[in-house]
């Protein structure tokens, strides 16, 4: 918003994105799995979670998948497209995971399948998270990595160089998983845990990828996209590079797409710490059974330190 | 799926954790309005078929006659 911002993702393209994307059914395969992962993943936790939140629920994602588990008593639903809320179960509201709007200890559990990949701010939206969690809360939540759409990026850049000598962003960027779990620890976030998997699907063509994307309400909203139209001769390019470099035996074409799942909680005491520099209670190496040596090292550092 | 409730109020609970997403200060529920006023932000945001839209580009800015609670009534939500 303000001009000192560096903002990547257009929100309100986005969001008109996303409304568009409401008024269609059929194309949230890639949600889905996404959604089917958390619910997984929270089978494994024994802790209850009364009160949750959803992110980008796009209409009810999670909800219908998690079949008692979790202990969910109450589930809030927000979308930041006001028509993907109307359709979810109520509690619902309309809300963007970079301006959150719920007072600090609000939820015992967050939830969002895809949720954040469109974000900004992300180490903003984070650090926001954790303040709507309850010590001891649960952040559980996913977004696509920087391998999605890989083949796609790879064949619009070749094309643009080969008909328009040049290239502008056609793929919006996505997460490394490398920097997600320090993130999460910037955040004031406990036990990260980051995890990756890859879903190959496939097309007739690039184009018809390029409308999936489409419905899915996932196409670039980059700010710096190019705002004219596409050239004819470039798009038949980019799909006749797609089709050579990743077409399949059968004459379709692959797409990856990347889910990082994170996991990460809200600090409390009950969770395990490392200890504390020198509190060990026995020597390594009268474990080991060997001789110490010392390394040279001063037990107090130097005065001016810090 | 169904709810018994009148889908076009807003669900209090909700109401009760929520804050301004611009300054994450208090707001006030303008029942008649149905909207949710952030005093502090001049902002005022919608609540549209029940459902709360906390979306700054969506939100009304405020007059500069309108400010604190203009009723303070026994029946505050």
């Amino acid at each position: 918003m303000g001009p000192n911002n560096i903002a990547v993702f257009d929100r309100r393209a986005l969001r008109q994105r996303r409304d568009r994307a409401a008024d269609r059914t059929g194309f949230g395969f890639l949600f889905e799995a996404a959604a089917e992962r958390l619910a997984d993943r929270l089978e494994d936790v024994t802790r209850r979670f009364p009160v949750a939140l959803e992110l980008g629920c796009r209409g009810g994602l999670v909800a219908p998948r998690l079949a008692g588990r979790g202990g969910i008593e109450r589930l809030v639903a927000s979308d930041p497209s006001p028509r993907f809320a109307a359709r979810a179960a109520a509690p619902r509201l309309a809300a963007d995971p970079e301006f959150l709007p719920f007072a600090p200890a609000s939820f015992d559990l967050i939830l969002g399948a895809l949720a954040l990949h469109w974000v900004n701010d992300l180490p903003g939206a984070l650090l926001q998270l954790r303040r709507a969690l309850r010590p001891d809360g649960l952040l559980l939540v996913s977004l696509l990595g920087g391998e999605t759409l890989r083949e796609l990026r790879q064949a619009w850049m070749e094309a643009e160089l080969e008909e328009e000598g040049g290239v502008s962003p056609r793929v919006s960027p996505f997460a490394d998983p490398r920097d997600l779990g320090g993130l999460l620890q910037r955040a004031g976030l406990a036990l990260p845990v980051v995890d990756s998997d890859r879903l190959t699907v496939t097309y007739p063509d690039a184009l018809a990828l390029m409308r999936d994307l489409r419905g899915m309400g996932e196409s670039n909203a980059v700010a710096e996209r190019r705002r004219r139209f596409t050239r004819r001769a470039t798009l038949a390019r980019a799909a006749a590079r797609y089709a050579a470099a990743f077409g399949r035996p059968d004459g379709r074409i692959a797409a990856s797409f990347e889910i990082v799942t994170l996991t990460a909680w809200a600090p409390h005491d009950s969770q395990p710490k490392p200890l504390r520099p020198g509190s060990a209670r026995a020597r390594l190496a009268e474990a080991l059974g060997a001789a110490e040596h010392s390394a040279g090292d001063r037990a107090a550092p130097p005065a001016d330190c810090g | 799926m169904s709810s018994s409730k009148d889908a076009s109020e807003v669900d209090p609970k909700l109401l009760e954790i929520l804050v301004c997403p611009l300054t994450k200060g208090p707001l006030r529920y303008d029942r008649a309005r149905q909207e949710l006023v952030s005093d502090q932000a001049r902002l005022a945001y919608p609540i549209r078929d029940g459902i709360p839209i906390m979306l700054v580009d969506e939100a009304r800015a405020l007059g500069d006659d309108e400010g604190a609670p203009p009723r303070p009534g026994p029946a505050a939500a």
